[in-house]
């Protein structure tokens, strides 16, 4: 189901809303509506179909507990659980990153070929104002933040993964980021 | 916003974190700040309406059914109440003399009487309601053990070995019936037990007449529906309980124990 349209933002912002006030029908409306979506981004970074759904059951729980402080003058509901859940994906990186140091060369997977977006996938505005700004910059610094985003990976494991010292990544990410700060505040 | 302190490292640190590079202890540190103080609160939620539109292209993918119900079991919500499982009919042994009838009538009485996904069953039930398909591989090999649960509508496929795949490339399990075409069962694990659902036009083909095939696919599946990609393991469904299916129901108990 599509969330690009200002008319289904608004329609997530009030089911949202409503489930902080402990309407359960509201909040089983919201998960049919935003679950594929999340759980697409906790499947990408995770590439395991029991974690992702694991990471899934976590968020809509936290959703449950927490949408009472939901204040869509600060975020749109989309973000705020598009957040949620890449935070739990990333904690959940972060855990076997911890449990892997004993074999650093799982770490050491090749850089995802595919992170791009598919030429039909529907997008919103925001995400074309994003796609603008991202193409002012250098192509290895553009892939480079995709990949963190798509990922959820460490400054450390970027730098394992495209071959560059770590050094290098840091300034990549670094300037990529404030270059895109300045292009989308303009 | 822009003061002259937002250029300084803490906006990049809150930016790195939503981006999501930072390691473990720099993440807490920042959770921390957000919980703690305005000025962080406001500068990540500015970093996350600038980079999350980035989530638009992420494709969509459709979570289990069971996912919502564990849920709503976690959460102990009260609407809409789920079907609760007839125990009685299922410890009735003429029940499970159907399954030497034909499988599809069994699944009809599924359909009527099926729960959604609980904690693990009890083990009078393990031994009776359970069908289990070896899928092997052409060299002989076990790839995966597959166990259907029927009374809770749901598969537990086990890999005997992790089975290598390409970057990029996952393993999908399909049903063939009986002169019919694949049918795309879900995306199973390489490496550890997958649990998956099982709708009930899926139920309704399981019996000893189908087979269980494994493709290879892209990590999303297969684009098209049907398989694309090589298929590399395949097993006969056997339905009566026996030794066979009784061990592999001691991983499913594992495997449900470890995922609820």
């Amino acid at each position: 189901m599509s969330v690009t349209s200002p008319a289904e933002r608004d329609e997530l912002n009030r089911l949202l809303i409503q489930t902080g006030r402990n309407d359960q029908k509201a909040f089983a409306e919201l998960y049919k509506r935003t679950s594929s979506k999340l759980f697409g981004v906790c499947l990408r970074m995770l590439r395991d179909r029991g974690e992702a759904e694991e990471v899934l059951q976590e968020t809509y729980t936290t959703v449950w507990r927490r949408a009472e402080g939901f204040d869509a003058a600060k975020a749109s509901a989309i973000t705020w659980l598009v957040t949620l859940s890449r935070n739990k994906a990333i904690d959940r990186l972060r855990q076997h990153r911890e449990e892997l140091l004993d074999d650093p060369s799982r770490l050491e997977e090749t850089v995802d070929e595919q992170p791009t977006p598919a030429a039909d996938a529907e997008t919103s505005q925001e995400y074309r104002r994003l796609e603008h700004c991202l193409d002012e910059l250098e192509p290895q610094q553009r892939s480079s933040v995709r990949e963190a985003f798509f990922t959820g990976a460490t400054y450390n494991e970027l730098a394992t993964r495209c071959k560059v010292p770590l050094g290098t990544m840091k300034s990549w990410i670094r300037r990529s980021l404030m270059q895109l700060r300045t292009c989308l505040d303009q | 916003m822009n003061t002259p302190a937002d250029d300084g490292n803490n906006n990049l640190r809150y930016a790195e974190y939503v981006l999501g590079v930072l390691d473990a202890d720099a993440r807490a540190a920042v959770a921390h700040e957000i919980e703690t103080t305005g000025e962080a609160a406001t500068a990540v939620a500015l970093w996350q309406r600038r980079l999350m539109p980035l989530a638009d292209t992420i494709d969509e993918v459709t979570p289990a059914p069971y996912v919502w119900a564990r849920i709503h079991d976690t959460l102990q919500l009260d609407a809409p109440a789920r079907v609760q499982p007839r125990k009685g009919l299922w410890d009735n042994l003429q029940l499970w003399h159907w399954l030497g009838i034909g499988a599809s009538v069994v699944a009809a009485a599924l359909v009527v009487v099926v729960a959604l996904p609980r904690l693990a069953p009890t083990p009078s039930v393990v031994t009776t309601g359970y069908m289990a398909s070896t899928i092997q591989q052409d060299n002989g090999s076990t790839g995966w053990t597959a166990t259907m649960d029927l009374q809770h509508a749901r598969m537990v496929v086990v890999p005997a070995t992790p089975v290598a795949f390409a970057q990029g490339r996952a393993p999908e399990l399909w049903l063939i019936p009986a002169g019919g075409k694949p049918i795309s069962v879900g995306m199973i694990a390489r490496d550890k037990p997958t649990t998956l659902a099982l709708d009930p036009a899926l139920l309704a083909r399981l019996g000893p007449t189908a087979a269980l095939a494994v493709s290879v696919e892209p990590l999303g599946g297969s684009p098209t529906g049907q398989p694309t990609g090589a298929v590399i393991a395949k097993g006969a469904i056997t339905g009566a309980p026996d030794t066979g299916s009784k061990v592999a129901a001691i991983y499913v108990q594992d495997a449900l124990r470890t995922s609820t």
